[in-house]
């Protein structure tokens, strides 16, 4: 009998000899001596199969980092920066599949389809860790903007997934340089920073009358 | 990690765009620098390099600190060569032996998954997230393993990839730091290369590790820590932590004239047991490479860098050095030329001139050899040798480089040798380990 992860295996070999998707539900389920009905109780297309697993794949790792020992002393920043090291470790064993994922993925301004689930996850789990960022002060609560810290999140796992599809150095090296220098990047932004302080020296200047008369007399 | 740790390393310039705009902007500065310098020399003539020299350095170390790697090791290597620059370098590159942003947590793991299959707190008893000190191209760790205290030293990621780049930066920079140019010196370059790309391959450090350390292991006063290649790798070296101080804490607790020329002493022998025992020297004599244990020893913490000689160069080098062929002209020219530092294409004049300085340059070199005790502590032989060393990076003749690739590595290993000694002021007897001739028939 077939499961959802016995399918999901037979499609990535599939893949990866064929160098495409099956032609047809039918053909692909012949294959596999079952018959299409069985295969439509488990999964409504090959893409949402194709979605699945990557799902899969986020849903291992976030089990995985969060079964570490060290995981609870961690910051945001080295939460997000162990989720990113061990998807790229664990992605590192189907990389053909991905390469492939990713590449016949339809182009356009929003989420293909097929990383719609994996998206989904991946904000959940950004926002549990951002969360706890914000309330222990290590992050900058900023009206609006927090809300989307967890949206810049993701771009840099499609832009570093970008990057290590490109990577030819040994054992993936640039993609650990590329995480290091760019989620502390991106966590430098959510911290507080001087622009913070600058905003806040305007509200405060705004809203007080007697520093207007100030700006006026000094000509600005 | 720190606050500041975290932003610290997220001004690390990455491409080698960035990386080229940080180096444009520093000779953008120290150019600015000598404006600054001569103008107000114009106004008074009296005024010291010093000053110059002072602002150049910092200049130039704010910008190759925020370069890891390559860049760095390069400071430290600048650094070494105190005959070459002026002392305002010198201070301040020798801070860049102790300073380097740190790894995250989450990539030190990382690190460990890749290159030893688990995480460093499967491997160990007890791990320290955060490091003890950097190491240049990677940093330190405390570890526990069995109860046994273990230092764990990790790579920065890519850093091999990153030093050709590096150097092509650094060369027009270094240069003219040094005073040297021309198309010649990619033989020197070359040689410099070579030996960086060694020193990121921790699995031949490993290896060379435990083959010195086992040569090595009947001088006296000299210890190694053990090395376990099974929690080692690519990225990684195991060994024993060593207790102790670095040289610059060792002598801050004013230590006996009796210790310091023990520790002299075992210096003295571990480099030249290996010049004329083993033939391959550790030839990166930086203090941050060595430590005092509590009971009067030296430690060796460091084996990445390593100078092999060949005969072509052992033997014309140390019979210049320890017989008396510099009283023999012929023989001193036909060494010089050996070593290339006297050209086929030169004249009459250029070999009468070069023999001339290069004489009087070995002649010096070789004092402590041709005694059989030396105090280093003398500040008269110091400053004899960099009063020459200055005097000849002034003069045009030596504008390029002569000699041949080997005196890189191996220059550097003795000066930085002879600096040690000087700032420990040890008393050292030198004639223990001598060097080998080949008997002429």
């Amino acid at each position: 009998m077939a499961t959802k992860e016995s399918i999901k295996k037979a499609f990535v070999d599939f893949v990866l000899t064929e160098g495409t998707r099956p032609k047809s539900v039918y053909v692909f389920a012949k294959k596999q001596k079952m018959t299409e009905a069985e295969f439509y109780k488990l999964f409504a297309s090959f893409e949402a199969l194709e979605q699945g697993i990557w799902t899969d794949l986020g849903k291992t790792v976030i089990d995985e980092v969060k079964g570490q020992d060290v995981w609870s002393g961690y910051s945001a920043r080295e939460k997000a920066l162990t989720f990113f090291y061990s998807f790229f470790e664990l992605l590192k064993g189907s990389r053909s599949f991905a390469i492939y994922s990713l590449q016949h993925a339809p182009k356009g301004l929003s989420t293909p389809r097929v990383f719609e689930g994996l998206k989904e996850l991946f904000l959940s789990f950004a926002d549990e860790i951002l969360n706890e960022g914000l309330d222990n002060g290590e992050l900058s609560n900023r009206k609006f903007f927090s809300k989307r810290y967890k949206d810049a999140l993701w771009a840099q796992l499609v832009f570093v997934l970008h990057f290590w599809v490109k990577d030819d150095s040994t054992d993936f090296e640039k993609t650990d340089e590329a995480i290091e220098k760019g989620i502390n990047v991106t966590f430098d932004l959510f911290q507080r920073s001087p622009i913070d302080n600058l905003f806040e020296y305007g509200k405060f200047l705004a809203q007080n009358s007697d520093a207007k008369e100030f700006l006026k007399f000094s000509g600005f | 990690m720190s606050e500041q740790a975290s932003k610290e390393q997220n001004s690390i310039p990455t491409s080698k765009l960035q990386r080229s705009g940080k180096f444009v902007k520093t000779g953008l500065k120290v150019g600015s620098n000598y404006l600054k310098h001569y103008s107000k020399k114009l106004f008074n003539p009296e005024l010291d390099r010093t000053e110059l020299d002072e602002g150049n350095a910092s200049d130039i170390y704010e910008s190759l600190s925020e370069l890891k790697g390559s860049a760095l090791k390069v400071a430290q290597m600048l650094s070494m060569d105190k005959n070459l620059l002026p002392q305002a370098y010198v201070n301040k590159f020798s801070q860049s032996q102790y300073n380097a942003p740190p790894l995250s947590g989450p990539l030190i793991y990382q690190t460990f998954k890749k290159y030893l299959g688990k995480s460093p707190d499967k491997l160990f008893d007890k791990f320290e997230l955060k490091s003890t000190n950097a190491a240049s191209i990677g940093q330190v760790h405390k570890a526990e393993l069995h109860g046994k205290k273990l230092a764990v030293k990790i790579q920065y990621p890519g850093v091999g990839d990153s030093i050709s780049s590096d150097l092509k930066l650094v060369k027009p920079f270094a240069f003219r730091i040094i005073g040297i140019s021309g198309k010649e010196l990619d033989i020197y370059m070359k040689e410099v290369e070579e030996r960086l790309l060694e020193e990121t391959d921790y699995e031949l450090e490993v290896q060379r590790s435990i083959e010195f350390s086992r040569a090595c292991a009947n001088l006296d006063n000299v210890v190694f820590p053990n090395y376990y290649p099974e929690l080692s790798g690519k990225r990684i070296i195991t060994m024993d932590w060593l207790e102790g101080l670095h040289l610059r804490e060792f002598l801050q607790t004013n230590p006996s004239q009796e210790l310091r020329d023990q520790i002299g002493q075992a210096l003295w022998d571990f480099y030249n047991f290996q010049q004329h025992e083993l033939r391959a020297v550790h030839a990166d004599p930086h203090p941050g490479n060595f430590l005092i244990t509590n009971d009067g020893k030296l430690g060796v913490i460091d084996f990445g860098c390593i100078k092999e000689m060949p005969d072509d160069f052992y033997y014309p080098f140390f019979a210049l050095i320890s017989t008396d062929t510099l009283n023999n002209k012929s023989e001193t020219i036909q060494a010089f030329r050996e070593l290339g530092m006297i050209h086929p294409s030169d004249t009459r004049e250029q070999i009468d001139f070069y023999y001339g300085m290069y004489k009087q340059m070995i002649g010096l070199f070789a004092k402590p050899y041709i005694v059989d005790r030396f105090d280093f502590g003398r500040t008269e032989f110091f400053d004899d040798l960099y009063g020459f060393g200055e005097k000849i990076s002034k003069m045009p003749e030596f504008r390029q480089p002569r000699g041949v690739k080997h005196f890189i590595y191996i220059n550097r290993t003795n000066f930085g040798l002879y600096n040690i000694l000087h700032d420990l002021k040890a008393r050292v007897k030198t004639d223990t380990y001598q060097p080998h001739f080949l008997v002429q028939n």
